[in-house]
């Protein structure tokens, strides 16, 4: 699961131009560690839910990844 | 392109439909009820899909027209066409009737946009969504009010749309479409309908084929720069 978030996460990355990332970790912030703006989270959310067929902003924006598994738990 | 087309039983819809699927087009439709013309146009074209589904229900968007309907398919276009008509003096107006209107013109149209949104975020596609709006939404009728506030609804929300997803080559438009020979404007009598006609500069109803085109037009590459857009089609309407 966490190879698969990394991928998505680069997936979005990158169709927008923007830098990669290399690892990822729980403590990371979405916008300020990752540089997701509104747009990419949208976008992030909507990838996560063809895979793994949860919509992590259903109950609220959430900051960090760690809060992203904590979602798909 | 695969295109979803609201409202496909009757009237514009079925012209539209008809258009893009001699477009050589996938049509997704959606509608309340199987016409005759629909049955005939279902048997003859392999590339259209339907769907029975009431638009006054805005909570099964996503398992009945996304999941089930739609699946995994790449969305190119969203046509926002069905619509009712709830007329009457504003001194009449009812809460129910008037909500209902808006759950079908206006409320579960804006939870098709957000799918459909969803769908070409998720294939990377740089869809159009297209409303169709009304002239009465800018010269008045009477007994017109509320249906016109819901598409004045969506006008605004059409513009929002264009801001706020244009970033990702998503674009949004509205039609404004004059007075047409359908079933929605049957009610009114002869005399009625001439008066509306004499309101525009071609003196007669919109031919419903020129609407189809520009629906065409807007769903096509053609058009990748008209974004936010009320483009008017009714006769020059003074």
């Amino acid at each position: 699961m966490r190879d698969t978030v990394h991928q998505i996460i680069n997936t979005v990355l990158a169709n927008r131009g923007k830098k990669l990332i290399d690892s990822l970790n729980d403590s990371m912030r979405l916008r300020d560690d990752i540089g997701f703006d509104s747009l990419d989270l949208a976008e992030l959310t909507v990838r996560i839910e063809a895979q793994f067929n949860v919509d992590i902003f259903e109950k609220g924006i959430i900051s960090t990844v760690g809060e992203i598994f904590e979602r798909l738990k | 392109m695969n295109i979803l087309v609201t409202g496909i039983s009757k009237g514009l819809g079925l012209e539209i439909t008809r258009h893009l699927l001699e477009s050589g087009n996938n049509i997704f439709g959606i509608s309340r009820n199987q016409t005759e013309e629909l049955s005939t146009l279902l048997n003859t074209h392999k590339n259209l899909n339907w769907l029975q589904y009431d638009l006054a229900d805005s909570t099964n968007v996503k398992t009945k027209v996304f999941n089930e309907f739609i699946g995994n398919t790449p969305l190119h276009a969203f046509i926002n066409n069905a619509a009712v008509a709830y007329d009457d003096l504003i001194t009449n107006l009812n809460d129910e009737p008037l909500l209902s209107m808006y759950r079908v013109n206006v409320f579960t149209p804006m939870h098709i946009v957000k799918y459909c949104i969803r769908n070409m975020l998720l294939h990377n596609t740089k869809g159009s969504i297209i409303h169709i709006s009304s002239i009465s939404a800018h010269t008045g009728y009477k007994g017109l009010a509320m249906y016109a506030s819901t598409k004045g609804a969506l006008e605004a929300f059409s513009k929002n749309t264009a801001r706020e997803w244009g970033e990702k080559g998503i674009r949004s438009n509205c039609l404004v479409v004059g007075f047409m020979e359908t079933d929605m404007s049957s009610t009114l009598t002869p005399e009625q309908k001439n008066r509306i006609f004499q309101r525009t500069s071609l003196k007669k109803p919109v031919d419903p084929r020129s609407v189809a085109e520009t629906v065409s037009f807007l769903t096509s590459e053609k058009s990748n720069s008209i974004t936010g857009q009320n483009i008017f089609i009714d006769n020059g309407t003074i």
